[in-house]
């Protein structure tokens, strides 16, 4: 469990089968019993994990109830194979800026740990908006990730913290001068929004609209 | 361009209401249904059962996320959907009449003069 509410499952892949595809893609999943009823996850493993997906899950409607309290080992689910356009551009010159609300963070843990593992130049910078200190999903892995690749960080903002919480960090929600202030060269920047609509389009007014980037430099996910 | 029918007053949240004399009929609108996407599932109040105006009442998940749905007035559901629980593609293809979620029996009428006009909901999703 990566939270009380949040699961990541390792998901085999059959026996002989191989498959092309990308960081940043979705899989859709659903119950052999269930046919009908599908649901998209981010992968937040990446296209180096070969012979598995990953996915993170959070304890929300019926399949993430289904997945995140009731499924075990051995459990068969049906995949319909990775999609989408959120790709992280790995270039040495480039710097991400990835942008994320709650369980948005999860395609993200994909992005950083290809650029680790090739040992890449791309510079990675994850912006998360939480509620609490204990809605931070994989915080010991990307803390852990930091001490390993010298050009990522990951920087958490906290919206609903207690006066009694001991955190030291940043509070409040996201806003462009943050943004701003994790901004090197802007015409080497791509930004990435992961999250909640609200917080997506949020993000898209503060990058595109206060801060004046073009629309090309930016990817998003809207999580509905 | 979103479909905002003219005779229909909206909650903030995204709910439609058609109001029938003493009764109301309950659905999302065609904005909701487009941001969410594709409607796998939609679980519904109970018959009978008594809903304050703002109250979670029923669940739509689809392929992205799971939401839930408040009752926009107060009353007593007298009706629901069950094709609707069948078929949840109903909410994408046809929000404003075959996507119905329940039928509500007023306890406080007046509270439909407080939701949204169209041209109010149109504002809203239009962020004017």
């Amino acid at each position: 469990m990566e939270l009380p509410d949040t699961k990541t499952i390792n998901l085999k892949w059959p026996d002989g089968y191989h498959i092309d595809f990308k960081t940043g893609q979705f899989i859709t999943v659903y119950w052999p019993d269930t046919p009908n009823y599908k649901r998209a996850y981010s992968l937040s493993s990446c296209a180096l994990d070969q012979g598995s997906y990953e996915v993170t899950i959070k304890r929300d409607g019926k399949m993430g109830t289904r997945i995140v309290d009731w499924a075990k080992v051995g459990d068969r689910l049906g995949v319909l194979p990775p999609a989408g356009k959120f790709l992280p551009v790995l270039e040495h010159n480039k710097h991400l800026i990835c942008i994320a609300g709650g369980s948005g963070v999860t395609p993200f843990r994909g992005f950083v740990r290809e650029a680790t593992r090739r040992k890449l130049e791309t510079k990675i910078t994850i912006l998360y908006s939480v509620r609490t200190t204990n809605d931070i999903i994989f915080n010991t892995e990307f803390r852990q990730l930091e001490q390993e690749n010298p050009n990522f960080k990951f920087h958490v903002t906290c919206t609903r913290l207690t006066p009694s919480d001991p955190w030291t960090g940043r509070c409040g929600r996201i806003d462009a001068a943050w943004i701003q202030s994790h901004i090197g060269e802007a015409q080497n920047t791509v930004f990435y929004a992961c999250g909640p609509n609200e917080l997506v389009e949020n993000t898209q007014h503060l990058v595109m609209n206060e801060l004046g980037v073009p629309k090309a430099q930016m990817l998003v996910e809207k999580w509905g | 361009m979103s479909n905002v029918p003219s005779d229909l007053k909206y909650a903030k949240s995204h709910e439609w209401v058609r109001v029938n004399g003493d009764t109301a009929t309950v659905g999302i609108t065609d904005h909701a249904q487009h941001e969410l996407t594709d409607v796998v599932f939609v679980e519904l109040p109970a018959l009978n059962r008594a809903l304050k105006a703002g109250e979670a009442c029923a669940v739509v998940e689809s392929v992205k996320t799971a939401s839930d749905i408040y009752s926009p007035v107060s009353g007593q559901v007298v009706e629901i959907n069950k094709a609707v629980v069948d078929n949840p593609a109903l909410v994408n293809t046809d929000p404003y009449a075959g996507g119905w979620f329940y039928k509500i029996k007023l306890s406080q009428p007046a509270e439909v003069n407080t939701l949204l006009t169209p041209a109010q909901y149109t504002a809203q999703i239009s962020g004017s």
